[in-house]
């Protein structure tokens, strides 16, 4: 716990900051008084076992448990210093400022360019030479352009699962947003589009923060910058990457990385 | 919750006992040879220089094997790391013991003036309990056993070089000393070099337990 209190001291910028959030889906408390900060330009990864609550956390972050019946959030998520479920909290600018990816890649059944346009066009860029660009911009933020670039009007559905990926990932980009959540990115991947994943990932964080679940701790490890072990809905143990993997201080999380559970 | 991961750890590590226990014996058998002018005992230690190489060899097969197949995280990592790093030293244990039982055979097996007035024994006792206590803290995964290892070592360098002036004294009164005193004043030398890996095989252990580094020698 020492460590979390570390990660939560006053020298760092955040972006992202939960105070005492509590969940419910009906009678069951699928997350327990979670209070945690996420750094500006950082990778941090949520792991633990399946049910541990740690999509549901990703999902606080852009109010997508909203749209679940009988979900009962208290507490607060502060995004910027602002809480995300204030009354006059705008839901629609905040998910555009926080992106999300999912485990399946989920391109629109249109173009790779109208993919990419898809959300500049919602918030009011019409110009298509702006279009243009940005289409360029994000896809070779993605690392997808080289691919692409003479594909463009083809449908996206056309794409290898690894390439769509990518392309969900220009698309949130696309927005401007300061934060990208990924809920196992990778898990429907090869290991080679999953490599490409990685690697971008590492890249993105020069200008945006990501948030990443995952199952594949070795990919937390190699990607990440601070690590959160969470369990039964409450958060274990948060602190560098190296140290959570190398040396944690709680003995769950050390039981739970080295495979002494059940 | 026992996987088939650390069934295989567990297996690694009593192989690594087992590599300790031969370490130890050669060394052991190596002094023994010497007091006791059997070159036939020597012999023998010699006869095992293969096979602890051979366990230096296939344990570390062995490591990169669970580590490629399995990833493993926190305790079991550092339990491997530190295989890594203590089969090397006790290979080099094991190699003294061979250097010392190499030399009774060719140089000493028909002296035996200066033994009884030097005291390798001694200084071989300190270093045969740190070498004992640094595999016990391994196994045991028991840190308590190594916590006066600093003076334990300081005590077997101070050993060393009463030695050493205990030799240059002999050679000095009678220069027909001097070829046996060399000997002793190398096997000091190596017998000290074994307390070192002792302290290292320690820290190992230590990082092992805790996650932390510490330096003793």
């Amino acid at each position: 716990m020492e460590n979390n209190e570390r990660l939560n001291g006053q020298n760092n910028e955040y972006v992202i900051e939960c105070r005492d959030l509590n969940l419910w889906y009906e009678d069951f408390q699928a997350l327990k008084n979670i209070n945690m900060k996420y750094r500006k330009n950082k990778v941090t990864a949520i792991i633990g076992p399946s049910g541990c609550g740690k999509s549901t956390l990703l999902r606080c972050f852009n109010r997508m448990n909203d749209v679940i019946e009988d979900c009962r959030i208290e507490g607060q998520v502060l995004f910027n210093g602002k809480n995300l479920y204030d009354s006059n909290a705008d839901i629609r600018l905040n998910r555009k400022k926080i992106g999300m990816i999912f485990q399946k890649p989920n391109p629109f059944p249109m173009s790779v360019y109208d993919n990419i346009t898809y959300g500049p066009k919602i918030h009011k860029v019409e110009d298509d030479d702006i279009l243009d660009k940005i289409t360029e911009k994000y896809l070779k933020r993605a690392v997808l352009w080289d691919e692409v670039e003479d594909r463009l009007k083809d449908s996206a559905m056309g794409l290898s699962g690894g390439q769509q990926q990518r392309l969900c990932i220009a698309r949130a980009l696309a927005v401007e947003p300061e934060v990208l959540l990924m809920d196992e990115p990778t898990a429907s991947l090869d290991p080679i589009a999953t490599q490409k994943i990685e690697d971008l990932i590492l890249q993105l964080k020069e200008e945006w923060t990501v948030i990443i679940v995952t199952h594949n701790m070795q990919q937390a490890a190699r990607i990440s910058d601070y690590t959160a072990f969470m369990y039964l809905g409450e958060m274990i143990e948060y602190g560098e990457t190296t140290q959570i993997f190398e040396n944690p201080q709680e003995k769950l999380t050390e039981n739970y990385i080295t495979g002494r559970f059940g | 919750m026992t996987t088939e991961m650390h069934k295989d750890l567990i297996i690694l590590k009593n192989e690594v006992s087992k590599m300790g226990h031969l370490a130890l014996n050669m060394l052991k058998d190596s002094v023994n040879s010497l007091y006791a002018q059997d070159t036939q005992l020597a012999k023998e230690v010699l006869n095992k220089k293969e096979l602890i190489r051979d366990y230096d060899n296939q344990i570390e097969e062995k490591t990169l094997k669970l580590i490629m197949l399995y990833q493993p995280m926190a305790v079991d990592l550092r339990t491997l790391a530190a295989i890594l790093k203590i089969i090397t030293y006790l290979h080099r244990i094991g190699r003294y013991g061979k250097d010392i039982a190499d030399a009774v055979i060719k140089h000493l097996s028909d002296k035996q003036i200066a033994i009884n007035l030097v005291n390798l024994r001694h200084i071989y006792e300190h270093v045969q309990s740190m070498i004992e206590d640094a595999i016990s803290a391994f196994e045991k995964m028991d840190i308590s056993l190594i916590k006066d290892f600093k003076e334990r070592d300081d005590e077997v360098d101070k050993l060393r070089w009463s030695i050493f002036r205990e030799c240059l004294t002999y050679m000095i009164e009678d220069p027909k000393y001097i070829t046996e005193c060399a000997h002793y004043m190398m096997f000091a030398r190596y017998l000290e070099r074994c307390g070192d890996h002792a302290c290292k095989i320690a820290e190992k252990a230590y990082y092992m337990v805790t996650g932390k580094h510490i330096e003793i020698s």
